[in-house]
């Protein structure tokens, strides 16, 4: 632990030492059970604390009453904390968050590039679960050496790859996202977009497939589930597990295999085709996806894979009597049973429901929140405070109730004007005030500032 | 008229006013700086009923509808654009703000400016002979990538003579006129893919002719952007048999090995992401594999020690890897 960590723990044994020590109460890590004292006493010891932790409790009991001290907690007075937040850096660079989301090769989590202070998502392969997978470390190869290769606004980058061979994991560094569109849509009324909401995120899905296949790449399985979202609304192409690169000097786009998600695939695939034009599923499943995020179904359906792969090979489907042309159209058009007569992406953009802009709508859906926090703060630095700063201590006010002060930041530019100013009410009112001046400075520091906040980490209060 | 506060001026009264002005600039009348004043002063009027101000909000669709109607029928657009280096500095930027302005205006899914453009095509030739002007390069710049973004009005570039003059403007020597006008350039030769795919296809021989003058430039920054988006366009699928006329021709990768061996580092990767197209095609033409035949092992030996302080950069490693077995395996065609 760093010099800071010290110092930082010296000031707050001092600031606790004004407390009543009977008040104090212990965190527990994510145990359900009310426990007694002497397990506290044991927690609080195996902490994983700095010996500093200690030499305060130390001080604070003074000549050692440290019976009187555990037994006056009683199990009603025990609150319970989340669990610790534990600072993990991943290649001494990656600062990890909390968990954003998980699949069945591992999880996804927020992160932080301590170099660059971006803001990244990581996706954590675990290696036993991706050898249970069909392909699994096939694709995850592929995915890899494809994102290498992609570099577009609407295709999601890959900033680094880190391999742990000690814990057989596998981290992918990618561009940081709030959410998918599926999570949109689960949290919209009627699982369904106002069209103008639809119209900005098709357009970016054309943006992106258009990219793609320009680079020859199919993807196969587009859906709302593998298109993200940033914070800013930008549309990112995701999961290229089955994508397919066709061979720079292949005549046409003729693809072989198909494994996209069943009810994303179009009817050559649902019949079993031996080979089918690859840039044509994308296109399907892009107009799954349209039908989907504008009326809240699907075009096709089934009790199980055979039901629906026959209703697809059939072809036929309704478009709701409330979705009107243009856009029934376009849907009629991207959703063409043989994929020879289904619209080309430049006919789908030149198509009118794409060339106008939908009127805005009475409302917008906005990116459902992550654990409560609409605004989708960074969750890293809880993690670092709690590192650097000891957050785990509980914290009272004048009448002995715990308090969770909200964090409170300081700049250096305040730091600077409080010991100015300190030095100013030293030399008017003589040392003998020096008391009075020091919690001057105090309030300054607590003054918080505005562009962070976070949740949970608490500070002792002067009494 | 008020002291203080807008003036009632309608879009058909500002826009007369404006026309005058311009008009009496360019004939350089004994008042030119009324006159200069008065196209400042009308510009902002124009620009102000389209964005709003501070204080007050963008006029109602009625209103900039009027005002669009009257910019197509006083055929000011035009004027303007052929007086630009005539009015002054923020007059320039205020000009550019207005016309991409009108550009992007939409009933429908009608653009009616685009219309109205591509049936006076002069306004986009007299935009793009702009970077022949130091002091209005920029302000042109940015209105023709505007234009550019529709598919109709690149394509009327794309096609026009005048294009061809992109060649000498990506060179010139002022280094952000240079880079203004490479960055359209590339924009009209990317942007619509389908457009720009038929483009070179037509247009093949006229156009490589002019791009391998680029690619000898004297200029390295040009030599460097020019031979990047080459490879940008042959790997892109839309391109497919632009790509395969390109990698027939002997004469171009004989260029890219001499480019392999510039010295500058940047220009040999880049034309390694060339050169790697002409060893990968399958079906190798006569000249092109007897190249390769007489300089098969000094290749191999090249690519050996070529950047191999890549050691990073996976995808490259494995492209050379690739390239250098080709190059071994290569055999003379049967019957030969």
């Amino acid at each position: 632990m760093s010099e800071n960590t010290n110092n930082s723990g010296e000031d707050f044994g001092a600031r606790c030492s004004e407390q009543e020590l009977s008040n104090r109460i212990f965190s527990v890590e994510n145990d359900d059970e009310p426990i007694n004292a002497a397990e506290n006493a044991e927690i609080w010891l195996n902490d994983g604390h700095s010996t500093d932790d200690l030499d305060v409790l130390g001080d604070d009991l003074g000549t050692g009453n440290i019976n009187d001290f555990f037994h006056r907690v009683d199990s009603d007075q025990v609150i319970y904390q989340p669990k610790k937040k534990r600072l993990k850096i991943i290649d001494n660079r990656y600062v990890m968050g909390d968990l954003l989301g998980e699949g069945a090769y591992g999880k996804v989590k927020e992160m932080l590039d301590s170099e660059t202070l971006c803001r990244r998502a990581v996706k954590i392969f675990k290696e036993r679960k991706l050898r249970r997978i069909p392909n699994g470390e096939q694709n995850v190869q592929k995915e890899i050496s494809l994102l290498k290769k992609l570099c577009h606004k609407n295709i999601i980058r890959l900033i680094d790859e880190h391999r742990n061979p000690e814990k057989q994991k596998l981290y992918l560094i990618l561009e940081f996202c709030v959410g998918s569109l599926q999570g949109l849509l689960d949290s919209a009324p009627g699982k369904k977009l106002p069209a103008r909401q639809a119209h900005g995120y098709f357009t970016q899905l054309l943006d992106g497939l258009e990219y793609l296949h320009g680079a020859r790449v199919v993807h196969k399985d587009i859906k709302p589930g593998n298109l993200l979202l940033t914070l800013e609304q930008v549309l990112k192409i995701s999961d290229f597990g089955v994508a397919e690169t066709i061979d720079l000097f292949a005549k046409d786009d003729t693809c072989y295999i198909g494994q996209g998600s069943p009810a994303f695939q179009p009817p050559e695939i649902a019949n079993g085709a031996e080979s089918f034009p690859g840039f044509k599923v994308d296109i399907w499943s892009s107009g799954v996806t349209l039908y989907n995020i504008m009326t809240g179904k699907y075009p096709f359906e089934g009790d199980n894979i055979y039901r629906l792969f026959e209703n697809i090979g059939n072809g036929d489907f309704k478009i709701p009597d409330e979705i009107q042309d243009p856009l029934r159209n376009l849907l009629a058009g991207m959703l063409k049973k043989d994929p020879t007569e289904r619209l080309s992406l430049r006919q789908i953009r030149q198509h009118p429901w794409l060339t106008r802009k939908p009127p805005p709508g009475d409302y917008v859906v906005s990116i459902p929140p992550l654990k409560n926090d609409q605004f989708h703060n960074m969750t890293v630095l809880p993690y670092l405070i709690e590192h650097y700063y000891h957050a785990d201590e509980p914290c009272y006010d004048e009448d002995g109730n715990m308090t969770y002060s909200e964090t409170e930041y300081v700049t250096e530019r305040q730091l600077n004007a409080a010991a100015e100013n300190q030095k100013r009410l030293e030399q008017v009112n003589g040392n003998s005030q020096s008391n009075q001046s020091s919690s001057s400075k105090r309030n300054r520091k607590k003054r918080p500032i505005s562009c962070m906040t976070v949740r949970n980490l608490s500070m002792c209060k002067q009494s | 008229m008020p002291l203080f506060g807008k003036s009632q001026k309608g879009p058909a009264e500002v826009v007369k006013a404006l026309k005058e002005a311009v008009n009496s600039l360019e004939k350089g009348e004994k008042k030119a700086e009324k006159a200069q004043e008065d196209v400042s002063k009308n510009l902002v009027l124009i620009k102000n009923m389209l964005y709003g101000t501070s204080e007050s909000e963008p006029q109602t669709d009625i209103i900039v509808a009027q005002l669009a109607q009257e910019l197509y029928n006083s055929n000011l657009l035009l004027l303007l654009i052929q007086n630009l280096n005539r009015i002054d500095f923020e007059g320039k930027k205020d000009v550019a703000q207005v016309f991409n302005n009108i550009l992007r205006r939409q009933i429908g899914t009608r653009s009616p400016t685009v219309e109205y453009i591509c049936t006076k095509p002069e306004i986009l030739f007299t935009l793009m002979t702009g970077y022949e002007h130091q002091d209005i390069a920029l302000n042109c710049g940015t209105m023709l990538r505007e234009c550019a973004r529709y598919e109709a009005l690149a394509k009327i570039m794309l096609h026009s003579e005048d294009f061809y003059n992109f060649f000498r403007y990506v060179e010139v020597s002022t280094f952000d006129i240079a880079s203004d006008a490479f960055s359209t350039f590339k924009e009209l030769l990317t942007r619509h893919k389908i457009v720009c795919a038929e483009f070179l296809e037509a247009n093949y021989d006229k156009v490589f002719s002019y791009y391998q003058r680029l690619l000898n430039s004297e200029n390295y920054v040009t030599r460097r952007q020019s031979l990047k988006l080459l490879g940008e366009l042959l790997l892109d699928r839309h391109n497919f048999s632009v790509m395969t006329r390109y990698i027939s021709n002997p004469e171009n990768l004989k260029l890219m090995m001499n480019m392999l061996k510039e010295r500058s580092r940047n220009i040999q990767f880049e034309a390694f992401h060339v050169f790697k197209v002409f060893v990968a095609n399958p079906n190798k033409p006569k000249p092109i594999l007897d190249i390769l035949l007489r300089n098969q092992e000094k290749l191999v030996e090249f690519l050996m020690k070529f950047h191999t302080d890549r050691a990073e950069d996976e995808q490259f490693n494995d492209e050379k890897a690739y390239l250098i077995r080709q190059i071994k395996e290569l055999k003379p065609l049967p019957g030969h």
